[in-house]
């Protein structure tokens, strides 16, 4: 029991401190790099506007919007989930955020979870038939699609599926408004859905494919596979039984570090898709220079990041227990 | 087990996607009790004075809730919530009769009062579109006549405060201390012809209804809603918008699907801001020397394939009732131009650049995608004016910046040469006091130049002066002087277009002088109103 508690003062209490003084940085981080964007609110707003201000006007209106008090009084907000009010819609940011969040995680969380899943098993089954034509072909094509970054395969699906074809809607995440019932609403979003997350699908699913593969191959030369086949195994049973899941923990770890970047990681595909997000906050707030905002946004999101590296150290030690064993 | 997870992740494949394509078949299309504007943006903040985002779609969100005592339409002013105005020179005031048995959305009666509070209200709680510093006061001199008292004569008074100062209900504001933090249902109460419902900022929509007792009639519609598309052909074409601002050559293919296509009056132009406070930007002669450089016509045609036309001088255009046609001008002349920057004292070096004392001539020319009408434009026109400028011995620096960051460099006069542009050239002439005067020092697009005496004294007159006349041959004044000093140079004035469907029945049009201060973009209420 003593020697237990000991290892969580030395091991645990460890993380939990240097977590907390991440936490900390980042809080920092969060408030001070939004205040070197060049220009401010004013400008950014009133400056090429209908309005045209007078010096007095203007002097008055950056008092009213350069209110900060320091360092000391953000934290305590921070610590008070009190994130201010937007400078753009004078509304709480925290309504902002969460009215997009639940768009950001529809979006990011499917294209994740199906990425992995169709990317995991196309891995695993590609590293059983290793040197087959349809491994190669696996390996060239997703190699090929690795390299296309996002904002190109969402302009070419836009082009085709949504202006050529006009199969999917261009933009949006649901008819505005339309008087519809619960079922025909939830298809209405999963149709304006479908381009974003099969562009991040695209995205995401050659690393997910290639990283299993790559993984698996090491794990079924291992002695114990050669065991359980001679035990005369179901293959299938061998694949995903015995081999896959240590070939797994590589894979958690991308998922986690890819669902840690869902905030930003969204930006380019909510823009090119008008999708109402995080990344369209967040992108909408720094063209207006909207300072509460931008500094909620990236506190959460450092935070996001933080908390899953964090909860990452813990999912190891489920998924292999040698890790737990070692420490 | 693993057979039983293979096969459940395939089905699970395939219910997934015949979930995302089934719909295409029941998208939802418009009823025709709705009318739909899309633009690009989507967001341009909450519908109430002090919530609305600047700028004219801003402006124009807020307006179907909120109005006037005065209006436009496609002929000029016409009656909002004043039936009748006239103007007391003795008493430099402007009375206004209110119209009769007109309710605020929530029920309660409109009186001369709400008049008289709005403008108390907009002194205290200063409302950014509306400067009411030339306002002695206001007084109700009874239940539906009200008198706004002048300071001293202010021409620009209708077109500034009487048809652009949204009327507020004082029974709800006289509540509220921090006009900008207000977010209760009834900060939203007007007495305009919708009513306001919800707005998405996360999705950039909105939602208003029709107000069945506007003192006007009922409108057309029962539902008005913007939403936020990224492709206004598509949008249109799909019946997801019934109106929408499209790219000039977009035109003829709507046409032909039979949308009606409207042409704005020349009210936006691109404009090239000079630091006219650093040499050699300093000498009127090298700006001149500029503008012989520039050839507006190749920039219209290269970087907007001919849709466009070349900006007077003087700021205003022809579309403008108080233009001036004999506002000196500039034809490409680039001999000429060189001519110039030789008795400046420059020198072309081997390259076939200028220089003096061994210094090159260089500029630096900022560019940013600009907003025009609620739509973000790309185009080539840094590059063009770039080789221009190349052309006639001048080395170019091309810096392509975000706009707020181009705007804070122009705005702090850390910049040489920059590509911007502004709307509002068809309202009132004021806008020259706004866009030349160094009053006004709030905006990126003013020259803020006061380096002129009669210029300046002449900006400052013409706001004084009442007679249509006298007024008309200032303003003729000041776009002669402003187009010989050059303190910047507009570029050309973009085609600027909108495509509705007329099978909704209703008629866009774009507003006589623009909407209130002189917004370019054809949604103008007065629409969905049956009269």
């Amino acid at each position: 029991m003593a020697s237990a508690s000991r290892k969580f003062i030395n091991n645990d209490l460890g993380l939990v401190v240097t977590f907390c003084l991440a936490a900390l940085l980042m809080t920092f981080l969060s408030y001070g790099l939004p205040r070197f964007l060049p220009g401010d609110f004013v400008t950014a707003t009133y400056g090429a506007s209908q309005v045209t201000l007078t010096a007095e006007q203007e002097s008055a209106l950056r008092a009213y919007y350069g209110q900060g008090r320091g360092f000391g009084h953000y934290l305590s907000r921070v610590a008070r989930f009190d994130w201010g009010y937007s400078y753009v819609f004078e509304t709480p940011v925290s309504a902002l955020f969460f009215s997009a969040l639940p768009w950001t995680i529809l979006l990011m969380g499917s294209a994740h979870v199906i990425s992995m899943a169709i990317g995991f098993v196309a891995g695993v089954e590609a590293a059983w038939r290793r040197n087959s034509p349809f491994e190669k072909a696996m390996v060239g094509g997703m190699t090929v699609l690795e390299g296309i970054p996002e904002i190109c395969t969402g302009v070419i699906l836009l082009f085709v599926f949504a202006l050529q074809l006009q199969w999917f809607p261009a933009a949006g995440a649901e008819t505005a408004y339309a008087e519809k019932d619960f079922l025909a609403h939830v298809a209405d979003v999963g149709h304006h859905l479908a381009l974003p997350l099969c562009t991040l699908i695209l995205a995401y699913f050659p690393g997910n494919f290639l990283l299993t593969r790559n993984s698996m191959i090491m794990v079924i030369m291992a002695d114990y596979i050669k065991t359980a086949r001679a035990k005369g195994l179901p293959a299938l049973r061998i694949r995903y039984v015995h081999a896959a899941r240590n070939a797994l923990l590589p894979v958690v770890t991308r998922f986690g570090m890819r669902l840690a970047f869902m905030i930003t990681g969204a930006l380019v595909v909510e823009k090119i898709n008008a999708y109402p997000g995080v990344g369209t906050l967040l992108y909408n707030a720094i063209a207006a220079r909207d300072l509460p905002v931008i500094q909620a946004v990236v506190l959460m999101s450092s935070l996001i990041i933080l908390t899953i590296f964090f909860a990452l150290e813990f999912v190891y030690r489920f998924i292999d227990p040698r890790i737990h064993h070692a420490r | 087990m693993p057979n039983r997870f293979l096969r459940f992740l395939f089905y699970g494949m395939l219910i997934l996607c015949g979930f995302l394509i089934f719909p295409s078949g029941i998208s939802a299309q418009n009823s025709s009790a709705d009318i739909r504007i899309a633009d690009s943006k989507g967001d341009w903040g909450y519908p109430n004075p002090y919530k609305h985002y600047p700028r004219g779609p801003g402006y124009l969100r807020m307006a179907w809730v909120f109005d006037t005592l005065v209006w436009k339409d496609q002929n000029g002013y016409t009656p909002a919530l004043a039936r009748a105005w006239r103007y007391d020179p003795d008493s430099l005031s402007f009375i206004f009769e209110l119209q009769e048995g007109v309710l605020w959305h929530d029920g309660k009666p409109f009186t001369a009062e709400d008049v008289v509070f709005t403008i108390e209200y907009f002194k205290k709680h200063p409302y950014p579109w509306v400067s009411l510093d030339k306002v002695a006061g206001a007084e109700a001199r009874g239940p539906y006549e009200v008198s706004i008292k002048l300071k001293e004569p202010y021409a620009p008074f209708m077109a500034y405060i009487g048809g652009t100062m949204p009327i507020i209900p004082q029974h709800i504001w006289k509540k509220v201390d921090d006009p900008k933090r207000v977010q209760a249902p009834d900060a939203f109460i007007g007495s305009g012809p919708f009513k306001f419902v919800d707005f998405d900022n996360a999705k950039g929509t909105y939602l208003y209804e029709a107000n069945d007792d506007y003192y006007m009639g009922k409108p057309a519609v029962n539902r008005l809603i913007y939403i936020k598309a990224k492709n206004p052909l598509m949008t249109l074409l799909s019946g997801k918008a019934d109106l929408v601002n499209i790219k000039p050559d977009m035109a003829g293919h709507l046409k032909k699907k039979g949308m009606v296509v409207l042409e704005s009056p020349r009210g936006w132009n691109k404009k090239l801001m000079i630091n006219h406070r650093k040499p050699p930007l300093n000498d009127k002669r090298f700006r001149k020397a500029l503008a012989y450089a520039i050839d507006q016509q190749e920039i219209i045609d290269k970087a907007h394939r001919g849709f466009g036309s070349s900006a007077s001088f003087g700021l205003l255009s022809a579309d403008h009732p108080f233009y001036n046609p004999d506002t000196p001008g500039y034809p490409h002349n680039p001999e000429r131009a060189e001519k110039i920057l030789g008795l400046l004292g420059y020198q072309k070096n081997q390259a076939g650049f200028f220089e003096k004392n061994g210094v090159p001539l260089k500029m630096e020319v900022l560019v940013s995608n600009i907003t025009v009408a609620g739509e973000s434009m790309a185009d080539r026109d840094g590059e063009v004016l770039k080789k221009q400028l190349q052309n006639i011995g001048i080395a170019v620096d091309l810096v392509n910046l975000e706009q707020a960051t181009a705007d804070a460099k122009v705005r702090n006069w850390a910049f040489d040469l920059a590509i911007t542009g502004h709307g509002g050239l068809l309202g009132d002439a004021t806008i020259l006091n706004r866009m030349i005067s160094p009053k006004f020092a709030g905006s990126v697009n003013s020259a803020r130049y006061g380096a002129n005496r009669e210029l300046r004294d002449l900006l400052d007159s013409q706001r004084k002066e009442m007679d249509v006349r006298k007024r008309k041959a200032m303003v003729y004044k000041i776009q002669a002087i402003y187009a010989d000093e050059l303190p910047a140079i507009s570029l050309y004035y973009p085609a600027s277009m909108a495509a509705y469907n007329p099978n909704k029945g209703i008629a866009w049009y774009y507003t006589k002088g623009g909407i209130a201060l002189g917004i370019p973009i054809a949604q103008n209420k007065m629409s969905l109103i049956r009269r």
